[in-house]
């Protein structure tokens, strides 16, 4: 994807939108068709062969439908080809360059307004760059955007009909707003140059923020549809539909995705965007440019890591929530099927952590006083590699007869505590201060502090960091380990909460400190090592595998409710209607 | 070395890593489809019920899952047979059984019956189980499995099987 962005050229663009027309069109055609058949229904299930043997006797039963009972056989099979990985295969190509697209508006609003507020051409420069790295993706988003309605057509023809018999009237919203976010775009990128002053500046900043707002409401909608999959609600025990389609969207995962693909969607932009730019960076001639696309990147690596650092706790909620929903679907989700999918994405959590600092301390290079802090490097990196470690530690091990015998049993000895929740909690936790801490020195490697106070300022903030840590480190391990379950999910809240205070309260002491600060030497953009390029390359590739075995899981869950005879995850909906 | 070529190089690689460690480090899982319905179709002695019994518990029955010591998500069943009479005696039991063998019915199909100090869903002060009923959609055990099941947890416990094999049988 960094080839295909960073190759653009302008006949590519003009291809691009001519195929993007094209294409949101075909989309949103098929939307409107399946919402009207959908209507004209009428309450046969669209023709679903409903089988309606379950012998279920508790909660209130409706007059609607039931899900259909589906077996393998309801998923056709065409040349050996697996029909769950080709729907997972389709999603996420789309969710590749739909999340880019949602994101980059994002922070260029935001780049567009601070460029507003200090008055540097700079901040407007480079926003709008980001903004046509992501007009190309556009098109490419309303492509695999068709490539997942066939593919969900083709393979999955019976599941796409029950929900389009609950969400139609959503589909034909979907396709609405999908007009609407195309013409909002193309509006902020066309009109950029020409409203660049005065009052339509002002205009601009408005069509970016509408485009922002419609790009949202699209993102959760689509949610609502994913999200019923795996936690329905608005539906009986049978899967029939009680009529109201607010109970249907707002299900027991909505908003946990929301918040936590928004957030996703910023870091997974911004990775992709610093990978664009250190691409422009290596193949720069002159010194002017490797100033631009240095500044570039490291904006760019800077949101994503900043997008970066809430992300567990998002993730913390989703997956509280779906605990609460169903115990047996999160046990599957973290200790049985899918286990050792979250050991590759803790591996490829802990490279997008090293990377992150790799390029921070490459920076401290920019300016002549970040000698000052190199010594400190070799400890972060060391503490950051012990955490990483405790974090992708397995839990439960898969064992051949003979090897659980000569361990004793299915677990380690001495390291399954590592494996359990707490103990990655709590080393999540202090790899995040550390890359603040990392953040923190770069930040410093330009500047003295002047202010009297600024050595008890330091040494506050060195008591808050050994405060948090120490906090955290009791927290995982009392609550962790000698409390019951309760507890020990609950002990997760505390953390980041010291967490999040230790990094803002650092951070609001620094600002002050730092006040009026002396420079510590020249500071120059571009005096980056070739080599801190490749972290950038690094950051995108891990955060792609990231949202692509996420994406697995959904599908794999989704699959699970309904070919595992429609009944695994769905005891929340029997309490509930209890 | 051409810019494009070194980067092309370099993310596949990276890819590459992230594969080997994948197919190398990870062992293939093949998950199974779901169980429908116990293998035993005729149940000739006591033994053969309770082994069919320990085998719903540990399979269709997903039992293991929580009752297990990793996690502590719910508690243990190693004696429950044995300590049922403390539970039925405890002021905070609503149930309507009388005895051992219908405590553990009772806790199979209607688990917010009795829910351990600490298990419950939160919230709820441990007056609601996060467990679903055994013969519910989601679980599905038939009445002779949910029977079966009671027999090897009083074998478990070391107390007399009593569980109805004849009559669920039937």
């Amino acid at each position: 994807m960094v080839i295909a962005l960073s190759t653009a050229s302008p006949l590519a663009g003009v291809l691009s939108r001519r195929t993007a027309a094209f294409f949101a069109l075909a989309l949103v055609c098929l939307m409107l068709f399946i919402a009207s058949s959908t209507a004209f229904a009428g309450d046969s299930g669209s023709g679903v062969a409903f089988s309606g043997n379950q012998s279920i006797d508790a909660g209130a039963q409706n007059e609607n439908p039931p899900a259909p009972v589906l077996t393998e056989a309801d998923y056709p099979r065409f040349g050996g080809v697996n029909p769950r990985v080709m729907v997972w295969g389709a999603a996420q190509m789309h969710l590749w360059f739909a999340a880019f697209v949602l994101a980059v508006p994002i922070f260029v609003l935001c780049l567009e307004a601070i460029g507003m507020y200090t008055g540097d051409k700079r901040y407007d420069v480079v926003a709008y760059e980001f903004l046509r790295v992501s007009l190309t993706a556009y098109s490419i988003t309303a492509i695999t955007g068709g490539l997942l309605l066939l593919s969900l057509l083709v393979f999955y023809p019976a599941v796409v009909r029950y929900l389009s018999s609950i969400f139609g009237p959503t589909f034909l919203i979907y396709g609405l707003i999908f007009f609407l976010e195309s013409g909002a775009l193309y509006v902020y990128y066309y009109g950029w140059h020409r409203m660049g002053s005065g009052g339509l500046k002002w205009a601009h900043l408005g069509v970016g923020l509408m485009l922002n707002a419609i790009g949202t409401s699209l993102m959760f909608i689509a949610n609502a549809w994913v999200t019923f999959m795996m936690t329905p609600a608005g539906v009986d025990i049978r899967g029939a539909f009680d009529g109201n389609i607010w109970h249907a969207v707002h299900n027991h995962l909505w908003n946990p995705m929301n918040l936590h693909r928004f957030i996703a969607n910023i870091a997974y932009g911004g990775s992709i965007v610093g990978a664009y730019a250190a691409y422009r960076f290596l193949s720069s001639r002159t010194d002017a440019e490797r100033a631009h696309y240095d500044w570039m990147g490291y904006t760019a690596n800077l949101i994503a890591i900043g997008a970066l650092l809430p992300l567990p706790f998002a993730g913390y909620w989703l997956t509280a929530e779906i605990y609460s929903y169903s115990q047996q679907m999160g046990i599957t989700l973290m200790g049985g099927v899918f286990a050792w999918i979250f050991i590759i994405q803790a591996v490829l959590i802990g490279a997008l952590f090293l990377a992150a600092n790799y390029y921070l301390w490459c920076g401290m290079g920019r300016c002549d006083g970040g000698a000052r802090y190199t010594k400190y490097i070799k400890y972060i990196a060391f503490v950051i590699a012990v955490s990483f470690l405790v974090w992708f530690t397995p839990h439960t091990l898969i064992l051949k007869p003979w090897e659980a015998s000569a361990l004793g049993g299915q677990y380690h000895p001495y390291l399954a505590p590592l494996g359990l929740m707490p103990a990655k909690n709590t080393a999540v936790n202090i790899m995040l201060l550390f890359t603040f801490l990392s953040f923190l020195l770069y930040r410093r490697a330009g500047r003295t502090a002047t202010t009297r106070w600024a050595p008890y300022g330091k040494a506050v903030q060195a008591a808050l960091f050994t405060a948090a840590i120490a906090n955290i480190v009791y927290l995982g391990v009392w609550y962790g380990y000698f409390t019951n379950t309760v507890y020990k999910v609950a002990s997760s809240v505390p953390q980041v909460a010291t967490t999040v205070a230790a990094i803002s309260l650092c951070m609001a002491i620094e600002s002050f400190m730092f006040r009026g600060a002396a420079s510590a030497g020249r500071f120059v953009w571009g005096r980056m090592p070739e080599r801190s390029q490749y972290s950038l390359f690094l950051i995108a590739v891990s955060f792609t595998w990231l949202m692509g075995l996420m994406g697995y899981v959904v599908i794999f869950i989704f699959w699970l409710n309904h070919i595992g005879s429609g009944k695994i995850f769905s005891h929340k909906t029997l309490v509930d209607d209890e | 070395m051409n810019n494009f070529i070194k980067v092309v190089i370099f993310s596949l690689a990276l890819i590459g890593v992230f594969t080997a460690f994948s197919i190398w480090y990870v062992p293939p899982i093949i998950p199974e489809p779901p169980p429908t319905a116990s293998t035993v179709a005729v149940v000739p002695d006591m033994e053969d019920f309770i082994r069919l019994g320990e085998e719903v518990y540990n399979g269709k029955g997903a039992c293991r899952l929580c009752h297990h010591l990793a996690g502590g998500r719910a508690p243990l069943l190693d004696d429950i047979a044995a300590t049922a009479t403390v539970r039925l005696n405890d002021a905070r039991y609503n149930g309507s059984a009388i005895d051992t063998e219908g405590y553990l019915r009772e806790s199979l199909t209607e688990p917010s019956a009795y829910v351990v100090a600490g298990y419950g869903v939160a919230g709820t002060g441990d007056t609601r189980s996060p467990m679903p009923p055994v013969t519910s959609p989601e679980i599905g055990l038939t009445a002779m499995e949910a029977e079966a099941v009671i027999a090897y947890l009083q074998r478990l416990a070391g107390v007399e099987v009593t569980a109805r094999m004849g009559e669920a049988a039937r």
